[in-house]
């Protein structure tokens, strides 16, 4: 019996910028790192040169908890590429429980069957290396 | 039913309309629209240019305002390209043009109306065309290798323009208790218009119900391949001028009585909550503006053109335009205003769901309004439409907004 070999990641991939390179290695040491204002203590959700709050241009890497809610969501039957061979497939649009301004992060589900996912639904980031390349990437599981 | 009030500066209704007509859509063009395998982008656009000035009784000679759409420049190379409205303005035969915009249709031409009332330019051409570019996952290619995408693109996910708008129906049916067939009637009322239209893509295939809608296969739920706009070819262009000088052309002058635009979102990479707030977001803004500067109020409204891209885009345009309150849509379309016959017929050609979605369709809204309000729509004319809105949408859904109004003596 011959074992077929691991199919090669064919979803799009980050090109990462300078800028937010510690985003991308603190994905890699499993910890979602997001902006945080220097002067106001706001989140920035996707990083932005400067808080969308207050203006500020220094803001610092932050972890979050990891821990979010299903904000909203869908089950997607028809897709690009690789991602068709993978539908239905889900992807939510997870709020981060970090306030006041609100981090709603996209990202596709592990561990959470298609027909369970509600509106407020409790998750938890979960990282995932990608086989073959030097990306981790984000993913959303239960809490 | 909850219905706006009447704006400041039209105290004596329809006798006291139109204070400011400082600027008129002297001609419209719409090519074939489907699927046109022996064209290019660029010959749809150029015949919809001279279409539409022919229409105005002009011709390439008299413009001295470019509007391109999206898409619209086709010389690459030289440091990655050259802008549309160069490329444009140079293929035109390079006689200097006094206005470039590029945005959503109705704020391009509000825009214009501006430069026009202000002497920046006389005679400006908006137009788009799109040939063999499918917007959806339809016949994409799977790749070798993982290709690279900026860093908080939402291809990482899966996601594209359809998975958007699913998220954003299912929060709006979570929030407002809307269901599937709430959604659903915005097509049936889209099919119904276009078998009326001849030049739509799909009348031909008769009318469709609720059921047929719901029956229809899953694209990214709760929204089915029904729920879901076109993804045809087809181009258009509209003349804009002054007052004065349209009321020469051979078609009766569609005035601009207001018009404007707002954005709020980058292109599809943050979202905020709340995502329906009673204040409104973009299309409001735009909505509100425009009907403030016309001097108009909802009321008076005799046709609406709006970027139905989705059953839901539909029912949340029509409340963000302030026909309804917020999550008030589905109510107000069950009562059969927007279907021709009713108060105010909403996408008389069939919409983006049933008439044609070419790409960048914004302009469409604009070509159908300002042909109702000329009296030229036959079988879907809206009898006496003398008041006409046309609105768009779109980025990172209602991230932009843009509102037309319009009008005829």
């Amino acid at each position: 019996m011959t074992t077929a070999p691991p199919r090669p990641y064919l979803k799009p991939l980050p090109d990462m910028s300078e800028a937010n390179r510690p985003f991308w290695e603190g994905l890699g040491r499993r910890e979602f790192l997001v902006p945080r204002c220097d002067r106001c203590g706001d989140y920035n959700w996707v990083p932005y040169p400067a808080c969308r709050s207050c203006l500020s241009e220094e803001q610092t890497w932050t972890p979050v908890s990891g821990e979010a809610e299903v904000y909203s969501f869908t089950i997607v039957h028809r897709g690009h590429g690789q991602f068709n061979d993978e539908a239905p497939y889900a992807i939510v649009m997870a709020k981060l429980v970090e306030e006041p301004r609100p981090c709603i992060v996209l990202g596709n589900t592990r561990g959470i069957a298609n027909e369970d996912l509600f509106v407020g639904m409790p998750l938890r980031i979960v990282y995932e290396d990608v086989p073959g390349e030097d990306v981790t990437l984000w993913r959303f599981g239960p809490r | 039913m909850v219905r706006a009030g009447r704006s400041p500066g039209a105290p004596g209704g329809r006798s006291a309309l139109f204070p400011k007509r400082q600027a008129a859509i002297a001609g419209v063009y719409l090519t074939k629209q489907g699927k046109l395998p022996d064209r290019t982008s660029f010959s749809l656009q150029l015949e919809a240019i001279q279409g539409a000035l022919a229409d105005a009784g002009m011709t390439v000679a008299d413009v001295d305002g470019l509007l391109p759409m999206s898409g619209s420049n086709h010389i690459g190379g030289l440091d990655g390209g050259t802008a549309p409205h160069q490329f444009w303005a140079e293929q035109l035969g390079g006689k200097p043009v006094s206005l470039m915009e590029v945005g959503g249709a109705s704020g391009q031409l509000a825009k214009a109306t501006a430069a026009i009332a202000s002497g920046m330019c006389e005679v400006a051409v908006l137009f788009y065309g799109k040939a063999g570019r499918p917007v959806g996952p339809r016949g994409t290619a799977m790749p070798d290798r993982a290709p690279r995408v900026p860093e908080w693109s939402f291809a990482i996910h899966g996601a594209y323009m359809i998975p958007f708008y699913a998220m954003w129906a299912q929060r709006y049916m979570h929030e407002f208790k809307v269901s599937s067939e709430d959604l659903a009637q915005v097509a049936v009322i889209d099919r119904y218009h276009a078998t009326l239209n001849p030049d739509s893509v799909m009348g031909a295939k008769g009318e469709i119900t609720v059921d047929d809608v719901l029956g229809s296969r899953m694209i990214a739920e709760p929204l089915h391949l029904l729920d879901c706009s076109l993804d045809n070819d087809g181009g258009y262009a509209v003349v804009i001028t002054t007052a004065e000088r349209a009321r020469d052309c051979p078609k009766r002058p569609v005035y601009v009585l207001g018009g404007a635009e707002a954005v709020s979102t980058d292109f599809y990479v943050s979202f905020s909550d709340p995502w329906f707030p009673e204040s409104g977001k973009s299309v409001r803004k735009a909505a509100d503006r425009a009907f403030s500067l016309a001097g108009v109020s909802r009321d008076d409204v005799d046709v609406v053109g709006s970027y139905d891209c989705f059953t839901v885009t539909g029912l949340r345009n029509l409340e963000e335009m302030g026909f309804c309150g917020i999550g008030e849509g589905a109510a107000y379309v069950a009562e059969g205003h927007t279907r021709l016959g009713g108060k105010m017929p909403v996408n008389p050609d069939g919409g983006l769901l049933s008439g044609s979605h070419c790409g960048d369709p914004s302009g469409l809204m604009v070509v159908e309004v300002v042909k109702q309000l000329r009296g030229e729509c036959g079988a879907r004319q809206v009898e006496g439409a003398r008041i006409g809105v046309a609105q768009q949408q779109g980025f990172a859904v209602h991230g932009i907004g843009s509102t037309l109004v319009m009008a005829v003596d």
